[in-house]
């Protein structure tokens, strides 16, 4: 596109230490059912370009939806009017990149079916058919389906040299039955957090025999009875269930962003400083969590990040050791590392792209194990599926979690159905109890799809994964 | 109204096939300064433009949603909309779009604002960061200014129009192990003051040494407004009708009935200054003056137009927030209990039951402890599990009114027996 090279040119004219493009065109089709009506079936389209001028040591963004010569000069002419501006402030301490080559390349999601060729009909037929099946159980109140799919088309250009064309996509079902019995009511979901794919995962996925799933368990778990007083137990959690707890507790504390301080004001700072790599212990000797910006099927596999660095997959606790952050091209140098780890993302064409957690796993155990013989090997403990309640402070050590579905277990038998259960715990507490990790055979990837950071916010996407694992001695119990 | 506007209004009249639809447009500038660790690591500025258009062939229904207004784009938006509304399933709760209606008039909107120049705002950053540079420590935060434009339109005849603006400025200062912040939010950044907004924030922190250890319990707090704003945001998302008609929230079965403390109310009015108010919901509900809670007695929830004509009372929605506070100052509340703690500010609130209503979430930016009527030291953050409208019951004191938000005014509450149950490292 001739506005790329006349934006690199202007920057340049105008003395840019740096500057990119990228011009960006987001799609969204959102189907929202709700106990058999269409609440929203909708088609957004976002559609712009933003420009990040680099100048002394300081950052200016501008953004627009016009696409005329004119349009862009004004609009690189007001990004670098910003950084000379941003600069003012920044004198004694300046903001430096890490080196990076230049790129031209393409990436594709790999996509079969590309789930905005599926006629609208044919999603809504489905979703009315899971719809009316939620609704078939006596006891079941409220039945909702939401399905998004959702495609990025942007095209990035840089003063370095890079040209890329990145086509992502995604799409996410999420199916919710609410059971209500005498004086409670409690849902049950399905939802894997989507996948970077087509819809030949939603074909995959026979999500009539998920909607019986789960109407039966929403029937189980508002009758189920509550744990009880806390107490220090077992607890055995699935992988849809620890995908947010890492999110949490190891994937926003190991932003080099936060790290540093950046999101202070807003969404917090982290325990995990520097001094604490390469020494640090984060978690058990088993405990090894990879960065992987390359995962098939990730949300966050774009090729290359928004500062044109190509995705990568290195080790961000291995051993149970804290070895290293996901970075940006302005955080790493803070940290003298020499290059960034490619997390520097933009949700829409008007934001200015900041410090994210990359696709982010931890690796299943080295030993077999399935998740019978991890639940017979058990006590007393409580096995978790599900995301439910979840609240972590500001400097990611305390956090509250709840779930989805619940077993108490007792001498290695799951031993009867409960609800309202939470458990409290802590970095380095909780990720050094882990004792028991399931082998590859139990490793499941999990999307988060509404990551929010930022000011102005911003919504990121990204994937966890993990097999069934145990952690011990922690402290579980119901609500108040 | 915005000639921009019009036009788009006009081309959709002329093109749009559909038995009934509405058009939203959303439109603004925005110039926001993100400052962290003394230096500015964000600064970005541009429009925005969102155009939404609904639209109905019989009760089969469609939307699309495009950000750019040319012709050729406005076609593909009536399009989209018509063919997935032509393609899809009926929906039984489908009602028509909104009717004419009167709306009140107005004032969210300070031209001056609207044309700060960028370079007093990044004077406004540069000052509290040679502030902070001056006292050893770091400051972060954000500057940012916006304008918006809004427009409903309906094939129902409902016309409505709003313009708006804000400043904004949070800031957070770090000191050794102590942190805490202030923010400022107004449709107008005529009373902000950067040099007075720092001698509040470093009276804060300085009031914050001798940190001392303690452990979770239920205790007495007084909840500066800015924390009793991050609860009322959860409050009120789960006041919903529906969904308590329905048997999905504490609030099933009573209206009407006394259930919040009895020195608790809460309002949407047009009538205090002091707050912006928008003249019209997004379904096209004029504003009017709105008792939610009076007194502990809940007199309505928020309705939407389906619900409210099905169930045969008056849709509703918050347009803005307002709890009548009291007058007793910091100092007085801290005499009326034996012990308690001073909240700035909560973190991280979700929804721990909904059906019960319990919220968890955390202490942020400096609690204090007291005893015997004055403050003793600083505490670590705590963790709360506590259900809001149990919580009104202990009211104990209402201080005077503050601004959260340009759409927010709220007072401190003393509040006795908050439900702490886990304490954090900081």
């Amino acid at each position: 596109m001739r506005y790329l090279d006349l934006a690199i040119g202007k920057a340049l004219d105008l003395g840019a230490e740096y500057a990119d493009i990228r011009v960006q065109r987001t799609t969204d089709e959102v189907v929202m059912l709700q106990k058999l009506s269409l609440k929203n079936t909708s088609h957004n389209q976002i559609y712009g370009y933003g420009i990040r001028v680099f100048k002394d040591g300081a950052w200016g963004f501008a953004h627009n939806k016009v696409f005329t010569e004119e349009a862009v000069l004004a609009t690189v002419q007001k990004a670098y009017d910003i950084a000379r501006l941003s600069a003012l402030v920044n004198k004694e301490q300046q903001l430096r990149l890490a080196p990076e080559r230049s790129y031209i390349a393409t990436y594709n999601t790999p996509v079969q079916i590309d789930p905005f060729c599926v006629p609208l009909t044919e999603k809504v037929d489905l979703m009315m058919e899971v719809n009316r099946t939620l609704l078939s159980y006596e006891g079941i109140q409220s039945a909702r389906f939401f399905l998004v799919s959702h495609k990025d088309e942007k095209l990035f250009a840089s003063t370095l040299g890079t040209r890329l064309e990145l086509n992502t996509q995604w799409i996410d079902p999420m199916i919710t039955a609410t059971a209500v019995h005498a004086e409670d009511s409690q849902s049950r979901t399905f939802d894997e957090g989507g996948r970077a794919t087509g819809w030949e995962w939603i074909l995959e996925l026979d999500l009539m025999d998920k909607a019986r799933q789960i109407a039966e368990e929403a029937l189980i778990k508002v009758k189920a009875e509550a744990l009880g007083p806390e107490q220090r137990r077992s607890l055995v959690l699935d992988p849809n269930h620890l995908g947010l707890t890492m999110h949490e507790s190891v994937g926003h504390p190991t932003e080099l962003d936060r790290v540093l301080g950046w999101e202070a004001d807003f969404a917090g700072i982290s325990f995990a400083t520097p001094e604490k790599l390469g020494n640090y212990r984060y978690g058990s000797e088993i405990v090894n969590f990879v960065g992987d910006n390359t995962l098939c099927g990730g949300l966050a596999t774009h090729g290359f990040d928004d500062d044109g660095v190509p995705g990568q997959k290195w080790h961000i606790i291995k051993d149970g050791i804290l070895q290293e952050y996901g970075s940006t091209r302005d955080t790493a140098l803070e940290i003298g590392l020499g290059y960034s780890r490619g997390c520097n993302r933009a949700t829409y064409y008007y934001d200015q792209p900041i410090n994210r957690i990359p696709n982010l796993y931890m690796l299943p155990g080295k030993e077999p194990l399935t998740p019978s013989q991890l639940i017979a090997d058990t006590e007393d403990g409580v096995y978790i599926q599900g995301r439910g309640s979840f609240s972590i402070d500001q400097h990611r050590v305390n956090f509250q979690f709840g779930g989805d579905f619940f077993w108490e277990i007792k001498n290695g038998k799951l031993h009867r159905p409960l609800k309202k259960v939470l458990y409290k715990s802590n970095n380095p507490e909780f990720w050094n109890s882990c004792d028991a990790i399931c082998d590859e055979r139990f490793w499941r990837p999990f999307g988060v799809i509404n990551c929010g950071k930022g000011q102005p916010s911003q919504t990121a996407r990204m994937t966890h994964g993990s097999s069934v694992a145990r952690f011990r001695n922690i402290r579980v119990g119901g609500s108040q | 109204m915005n000639a921009s506007f019009e036009k788009i209004v006009q081309y959709i009249k002329t093109h749009c096939e559909a038995d009934d639809y509405s058009l939203h447009i959303m439109g603004g500038d925005n110039h926001e300064t993100r400052f962290a660790q003394n230096r500015i690591t964000q600064h970005l500025a541009g429009p925005d433009l969102d155009i939404t258009l609904n639209v109905a062939f019989d009760n089969k229904t469609g939307s699309a949603s495009v950000n750019q207004d040319d012709p050729h784009t406005l076609d593909h938006l009536i399009k989209t909309a018509q063919d997935i509304a032509r393609l899809n399933q009926p929906d039984p709760e489908y009602i028509g779009t909104a009717p004419a209606a009167q709306l009140p008039q107005v004032d969210n909107c300070d031209p001056a604002t609207k044309n700060l120049d960028p370079k007093q705002m990044v004077e406004y950053v540069n000052q509290v960061i040679q502030r902070a540079k001056t006292m050893d420590a770091r400051v972060s935060g954000m500057t940012e200014k916006h304008h918006y434009e809004r427009l409903l339109f309906t094939k129902g005849g409902f016309l409505g129009y709003d313009a708006s603006t804000s400043f904004g400025h949070s800031m957070t200062l770090k000191k050794g192990e102590s942190e805490t912040k202030v923010s400022f939010a107004a449709k107008s950044y005529a009373g902000f003051d950067p040099q007075r907004e720092f001698d509040r924030l470093q009276d804060q922190l300085e009031s914050l040494v001798n940190q001392q250890s303690m452990d979770a319990e239920k205790i007495a707090v007084i909840l500066r407004p800015s924390a009793l704003g991050e609860l009322l945001r959860y409050m009120a998302w789960m006041m919903n009708r529906r969904q308590s008609d329905e048997g999905f929230t504490p609030y099933t079965g009573q209206m009407g009935k006394l259930f919040f403390g009895e020195n608790f109310s809460l309002y949407s009015t047009l009538k205090n200054p002091d707050i912006t108010a928008s003249s019209f919901s997004s379904e096209g509900i004029p504003s009017q003056e709105i008792t939610w809670i009076e007194n502990g007695v809940i007199h309505n929830m928020p309705s939407n137009r389906y619900w409210a004509q099905k169930q045969g009372h008056e849709p509703k929605e918050y347009f803005n927030f307002y709890i009548p506070g009291g007058n007793t100052s910091e100092e007085e509340m801290m005499k009326m209990v034996p012990r308690g703690l001073i909240i700035n500010r909560f973190w991280y609130i979700r929804p721990v039951d909904m059906k019960v209503g319990e919220l968890t979430g955390m202490t942020r930016d400096g609690v204090l402890y007291f005893e015997d009527g004055k403050v003793k030291h600083a505490i670590n953050n705590l963790r709360f599990n506590e259900i809001p409208y149990q919580a009104t019951r202990r009211i104990l004191a209402l201080g005077p009114n503050e601004a959260v938000s340009p759409s927010t005014s709220i007072p401190s509450l003393l509040i006795d027996g908050f439900n702490f149950v886990d304490k954090t490292s900081f």
